[in-house]
């Protein structure tokens, strides 16, 4: 098993954190809760993508990258001004 | 060369083992920002080392470096407006 493999297996229980806590409590902490996992999952698809030898899915890490900002861009507004 | 790639993983580990650990001792939002800049930060360092050299100067590389510039560009302006909006909701300025 190659060390990127290790890498994303060592990241998962960091990951369940931030998942856990968007599951639970209030709004704002799962608003930032949602960053976190947003940043790891990132990390993540990034060695996934030298663990399989798969450069498609390094996209996916750019694509989740861009749409991130703007998306939870959108929900502070909605957490500041409605919800 | 694996050496050195694998003290960057667990060093990229290790920052978001720590990341993790204080979002989890830590209860108020605005102090959790702080844990997912950490991580953004000095996790994507330690990665992005990695893969220079695991890959060298590549094309996989250098979207790993725009992938980082995203988040720490829109992850500055983002921990912005969670605070103010987690300020204003908390009935601050």
């Amino acid at each position: 098993m190659s060390e990127w493999l290790w890498c994303v297996l060592a990241l998962l229980p960091a990951f369940v954190v931030p998942v856990a806590a968007a599951w639970r409590g209030g709004t704002a902490g799962r608003l930032v809760a949602v960053q976190l996992a947003s940043v790891l999952a990132s990390f993540l698809l990034i060695a996934l993508t030298f663990a399989l030898d798969e450069p498609a899915l390094i996209d996916l890490a750019l694509c989740l990258a861009l749409l991130g900002v703007p998306g939870t861009l959108l929900m502070t507004v909605f957490l500041e001004r409605w919800l | 060369m694996n050496l050195a790639v694998g003290a960057f993983l667990g060093l990229a580990v290790a920052v978001c083992w720590l990341g993790a650990a204080g979002f989890a001792r830590l209860r108020a939002p605005l102090d959790r920002v702080h844990c997912v800049t950490f991580v953004n930060v000095a996790g994507g360092l330690a990665l992005l080392v990695a893969a220079v050299l695991a890959d060298g100067v590549s094309d996989r590389c250098l979207k790993i470096l725009l992938v980082l510039v995203v988040n720490l560009v829109g992850g500055a302006v983002v921990s912005h407006m969670t605070g103010r909006a987690v300020t204003q909701r908390a009935g601050g300025a």
